[in-house]
């Protein structure tokens, strides 16, 4: 019971998020300086198109009564005509949406997978050069740009050694469990890319908080009862300090598919990133805002989902 | 359906990754066409090279060939689509009468024969027999007399801006067309022949607008290739026409032909060095030549352009009227160091002619260059008459936009030389790289102090310098109205030979060049690349024919 | 010193105790050093001193720091602006040439010199604006106590927003200038240095002084400048020094997709230059420099900022384990 009232409580804080997310990208194009008709309508639009696409937005209205129809398209899933493409934005995006769900996802479990052995080995080598290595490691890792990472990645492991594709998301002519294969195949350099890029928040976390566990008093319980450190760690604290690491996927997941937009241009990944990069180019506007719409929307959703995996780990949430 | 399967797959995929538990219990996704798949699914092993995108049916010899571009196609519509992969794409499906060959002649394709009637009034063109579209319907005359209607009711494209001389089009057999003209026009035939694609009459005809037309699945077409798959971001697959009588063989070598795309040019150069690529459709940028021509498993084809490069002032704009502004703003800049360091030695001059060396027939060989002289520069201003009244070394109120094609990395690197090499002349250059439609809205409009761009293709100069230098002129950007200059277009429209025609066109020529009504700086060299050992692959002047035109793909033959 | 970042595991309230992240953040992570304890009875800052000198990592870090505020301040003195065009292009690194030459055959060393100086006023001056508002937020939103909630949510919602897609949008609309970049930049980093500063403020207006400034009468704006803003004045440092790193990995990423300054170098514009141009993938200098002087800059400020607050950190100074 107290899990379905926190479950709906996430949830409504969830779509809170996502109207607020669509309320500043709203008002932030409409007060900029410049021509806010830019945002709906191409100046190379036919004169009927423009006028249509002016009226389905209401830009001849007032302000507030522009926000309102534009909630309202959006209900309906009206993102707009892309400007370049001439077809309707949510149609373009939802090709590139699952290559961006996969590489992305993808990336977060890869660098939890990693991060976790690293950020324990850190903790309980604290001080040494080993917990030192990994702490610069992350560090550096966080600090590199995203590009050149990619075109070394692709020079050294595509081209030189050449165990991965270079650039896009699968072969063609490829079923059954070779499309999987080559699914994997292309995923690999643009994956680990991203890994290197965030895995040093989470390694430094954990690190933080397993530090903070095994002082406290239930840790030296365990030991003074005889647990060998190894289960003191793996059993007692890191399921502790586990719990204050998920919060931080909340805040890390808007800084991926941030990333992705560099990632998939380098990598030719047809995701929404690369959507967003090549719509830069062309001014297409409509596709811009739909894609923020669209990545906001799934940041919102892992948060969900990491607010119930929380939920479900925190026994004083269950017994609330 | 087969162009959302990548799609879903995609979709299949980031399922997989959501949950690890899925991954396990995978199950394989099912051939959607599985009478293509007779001999099974191609062995993944096989492919463990680090190139699992060869995989070509087996059994048959042709095989696919693996084109890389920069960006989607945006528009299938021939008749409306404008980008280079637009055309790149569309071309291999829709067929135009005539090509040019390596000297800039026009040959025939799908014409056979044409010609002007004798009061210049009429044009007829002859069409070959024996093509069909891919329903199986026959390409007719009636096709041609279409597109050209359509063309013109709607305004469509380029093609709409030749055909100013057009009263009316009949199809008078299965393979005469005949034109009729409202006055004489030398070049008529020769412009729609070779820049208008022909469209199927049975599908283009059924639409309410052929502008708004997106044709973008179940293709109808009569090139070599056939569009068959879409799978956006990613590629797009052509099949091989059973019957397609000009190829050699009555077919194209080769059965399939994949565009795949790259966003990045880096990416896309490493994955033609790595095998993934067999052929890059865009020129490479100058800075690369080097780097690939040194590179023995790859080869280049070099093919000039058929245009040039150039900077027009607006001519309707104070202080650019004066003609001592505009010869000042000329010399001011270093060509030869554009065309070494900006384009690697890629480009020869024009020698500030609009009649380029490309086409030797009318040529002018006793044309200078602009010479590089900042001192020149200020003394011609001052003698306009402009002053340095606070002594910074820049003239007061000289200070001119100048607006290109930000997407276009050669003229955005040297509209930045031009800019400060005008400083040191004492004139002020802002820069304004514009997103490309922005830029041809602007120019369309005439909305610009400078102008910075290429024409990709100026062929037959003794009409089409009347695009450039009438009044009305559709693509007159700087407002040239010169007397003189009709009348020299005038004789050169109606002399009949190369000989009679050159003295007035060398005559145009000599004017602009004096009066600065374009101040053309260079033409390319283009550089395209692709894997060493195939062979048949053809590359023709111009980017927007490359290496990827129609009869070059249709001859192609891979590597043994 | 670091309640509000201390307190145990987070209590029912999952989305609450964000200040954990191992990005340091200001709000006290227990870091890379562990120092022998000493010092006692000599003033805090002092003795914060005392342990930071101790950090070799520390110590080099903020060497760098300095060497990179000198190239952008010394930047004419170094190197000539980098402007036209030269005879040898593409050369790889050599004498005359350190870093080697772009596609124009202009200096990258000049480029590298010059582009310290843009990312340095584009990071430090979007830093500075984030800073203003984030304390400002964070501050209001530690003392009123009826702001603490919109506040709070306020913040919470913009950090979970994909910030990156937000900005190019914005830049794309508003048009390139380093302006424009400080401003877009400035405008999504401020939340992150709200929460620190509220975390770091809440129990400084619990404590009874200032209670008791309440009591006797004393304005509020004359207790959040005496009182306040002292106490979150160390997070302020280690924001500021964050906070522009932050940016000028945002400039980077905002000039490599061409919504850059064109007018000036900065690091990105370099690499931007560098992808259009085809280098990228051929002449390795041309990307693996300015990409070096971005991970210097980031990584010595990140060290910076964690060996800064472990110096501060009695937990993290004093531990013996």
């Amino acid at each position: 019971m107290a899990l379905l009232r926190f479950g709906s409580l996430r949830l409504l804080r969830g779509v809170f998020t996502l109207w607020f997310a669509v309320t500043v990208t709203f008002f932030l194009v409409r007060l900029l300086p410049g021509d806010p008709a830019l945002a709906v309508a191409s100046p190379t639009m036919t004169a009927d198109q423009r006028e249509k696409m002016l009226t389905d937005f209401g830009l001849d209205q007032p302000l507030f009564l522009q926000y309102l129809s534009y909630l309202q398209q959006l209900l309906q899933g009206n993102l707009g005509i892309s400007f370049r493409q001439n077809q309707p934005v949510l149609d373009i995006l939802m090709e590139r949406l699952p290559w961006t769900l996969l590489l992305t996802g993808t990336a977060l479990i890869a660098t939890l997978i990693i991060g976790l052995p690293l950020g324990v080995l850190a903790a309980t080598h604290k001080g040494g050069a080993i917990d030192r290595a990994v702490q610069v490691g992350g560090v550096v890792g966080q600090s590199l740009f995203v590009p050149t990472v990619g075109i070394a990645l692709l020079y050294i492991f595509g081209l030189g050694l050449g165990w991965f594709p270079i650039g896009g998301a699968m072969a063609s002519d490829v079923y059954g469990w070779d499309a999987y294969v080559s699914i994997a195949r292309h995923l690999v350099l643009p994956c680990l890319s991203l890994v290197l890029l965030q895995i040093g928040a989470y390694v430094l976390t954990l690190r933080t908080n397993l530090i903070d566990a095994l002082g406290e008093d239930y840790c030296n319980v365990a030991r003074a009862k005889g647990s060998p450190e190894r289960t003191v760690v793996w059993k007692h604290a890191l399921r502790n300090a586990l719990l204050p690491t998920t919060t931080l996927v909340g805040l890390q997941v808007g800084f991926l598919v941030g990333g992705a937009v560099l990632t998939e241009t380098i990598f030719a990944y047809p995701g929404i990133g690369r959507a967003i990069y090549e719509s830069v180019g062309q001014l297409d506007f409509p596709v811009m805002q739909g894609a923020f719409v669209l990545l906001a929307a799934t940041v919102v959703i892992a948060n969900f989902i990491t607010d119930l995996a929380y939920g479900f780990l925190d026994p004083r949430v269950r017994v609330q | 359906m087969t162009r959302s399967r990548i799609t879903r797959a995609g979709w299949r995929g980031a399922a997989v990754a959501v949950s690890v538990a899925a991954m396990m219990a995978a199950c394989s996704p099912s051939n959607p066409d599985a009478s293509d798949d007779a001999s099974g699914p191609d062995g993944g092993a096989a492919d463990a090279d680090g190139d699992d995108d060869s995989g070509r049916p087996a059994g048959e010899a042709g095989g696919d060939i693996r084109i890389g571009t920069t960006a989607d196609v945006v528009n299938f519509n021939p008749l409306v689509g404008n980008s280079r992969t637009d055309s790149w794409v569309t071309n291999l499906m829709y067929p135009a009468m005539m090509t040019i060959n390596a000297d800039a002649e026009k040959v025939p394709a799908l014409a056979t024969d044409w010609g002007y009637d004798d009061d210049g009034l009429g044009a007829w063109i002859e069409i070959r027999d024996d093509m069909t579209w891919t329903d199986g319907t026959p390409l007719t005359a009636a096709d041609v007399a279409f597109t050209i209607e359509a063309i013109k009711e709607e305004s469509l494209g380029t093609v709409a801006g030749m055909i100013g001389a057009l009263d009316g089009a009949e199809a008078v057999s299965d393979t005469r067309v005949e034109f009729t003209l409202n006055r004489p026009d030398g070049a008529f035939i020769n412009s729609v022949g070779f820049w208008m694609p022909i469209v199927p009459a049975h599908v283009f005809g059924e639409v309410d607008s052929v502008a708004e037309f997106a044709n973008d699945e179940e293709w109808v077409s009569a090139g070599p290739f056939v569009l068959t798959q879409v799978d956006r971001g990613q590629r797009y697959i052509l099949e091989a026409v059973e019957d397609y009588p000009l190829a050699e063989g009555g077919r194209a070598n080769l059965d399939r032909v994949v565009f795949r795309v790259y966003p990045d040019v880096n990416t896309q150069v490493l994955a033609l060095r790595s095998g993934e690529l067999d052929l890059i459709a865009n020129a490479l940028p100058p800075s690369m030549v080097n780097e690939v021509a040194g590179d023995d498993s790859l080869q280049t084809y070099q093919v000039p352009s058929l245009g040039w490069a150039h900077m027009q002032y607006n001519m309707r704009r104070e202080p650019l009227d004066q003609v001592e502004v505009r010869r000042a703003l000329a010399h001011a800049v270093d060509y030869e160091a554009i065309r070494q360091v900006v384009l690697g030695g890629n480009a020869v001059s024009a020698n500030s002619s609009v009649l380029t060396p490309t086409y030797p027939q009318w040529a002018e060989e006793d044309a200078e260059e602009y010479t590089y002289d900042p001192d020149l520069s200020r003394s011609l201003l001052e003698d306009a008459g402009f002053t340095d009244s606070n002594g910074n070394g820049m003239f007061d109120d000289l200070s001119f936009e100048m607006v290109y094609d930000s997407g276009d990395p050669i003229i955005a690197t040297w509209a930045e030389l031009v800019r400060d090499q005008s400083a040191e002349a004492g004139i002020e250059i802002r820069l304004a790289g514009l997103e490309r439609n922005t830029y041809m809205d602007r120019t369309v409009n005439r909305d610009f102090d400078i102008y910075a761009g290429s024409w990709a293709i100026i062929d037959e100069p003794q009409s089409n310098f009347t695009l450039l230098f009438h009044e009305d002129g559709f693509i007159n950007y700087a407002g040239v109205d010169d007397a003189e200059i009709n009348r020299l277009m005038e004789e050169s429209a109606t002399a009949l030979t190369v000989d009679e025609a050159r003295e007035p066109l060398h005559e145009i020529a000599r004017i602009v060049r004096d009066e600065v009504y374009d101040n053309v700086m260079y033409v390319e060299q283009f550089t395209f690349a692709g894997a060493a050992g195939w062979t048949g692959l053809d590359a023709k002047p111009s980017e927007l024919l490359s290496v990827v035109n129609p009869q070059s793909l249709a001859s192609a033959q891979a590597p043994e | 010193m670091t309640p509000g970042t201390r307190q145990d595991a987070p209590g029912g309230e999952p989305g609450g105790d964000v200040d954990r992240t191992g990005v340091p953040t200001g709000g006290g992570d227990p870091g890379l050093i562990d120092l022998p304890e000493g010092d006692a009875g000599v003033a805090p800052r002092v003795r914060t001193w005392r342990a930071f000198r101790r950090n070799p990592l520390g110590v080099v870090s903020i060497a760098i720091l300095g060497v990179l505020m000198i190239v952008a301040v010394a930047a004419p003195l170094i190197a000539e602006y980098p402007s036209g065009y030269g005879t040898e292009v593409l050369a790889p690194p050599s004498g005359e040439h350190w870093f080697g030459t772009d596609n124009l055959g202009r200096d990258i060393f000049a480029q590298v010199v010059w582009g310290t100086r843009t990312s340095m006023i584009v990071g430090l001056g979007a830093a500075a604006l984030a800073i203003i508002l984030g304390v400002a937020v964070g501050v209001s939103a530690a003392y009123f106590k009826r702001l603490d909630t919109p506040l709070g949510m306020l913040v919470d919602l913009m950090l979970s927003l994909p910030v990156l897609p937000l900005m190019i949008l914005v830049a794309a609309l508003a048009g390139p200038s380093v302006s424009t970049l400080v401003v877009v930049i400035a405008a999504f980093s401020w939340p992150e240095v709200a929460r620190v500063v509220r975390s770091q403020a809440m129990p400084v207006v619990t404590l009874s002084f200032v209670d008791a400034a309440h009591v006797v009468g004393a304005p509020n704006r004359w207790i959040m400048i005496r009182h306040v803003l002292p106490a979150v004045s160390p997070v302020i440092t280690v924001s500021v020094v964050l906070t522009a790193s932050k940016a000028v990995l945002s400039e980077a990423g905002l000039s490599f997709l061409g919504l850059g300054d064109p007018s000036s170098w900065s690091w990105g514009a370099i690499l931007h230059n560098a992808q259009r141009t085809g280098a990228l993938s051929s002449a390795w200098w041309t990307a693996v420099f300015p990409s070096v002087a971005i991970l210097l800059l980031v990584v010595a400020a990140t060290l910076c900022a964690l060996a800064y607050n472990d110096a501060r950190n009695p937990r993290t100074r004093q531990d013996s384990r």
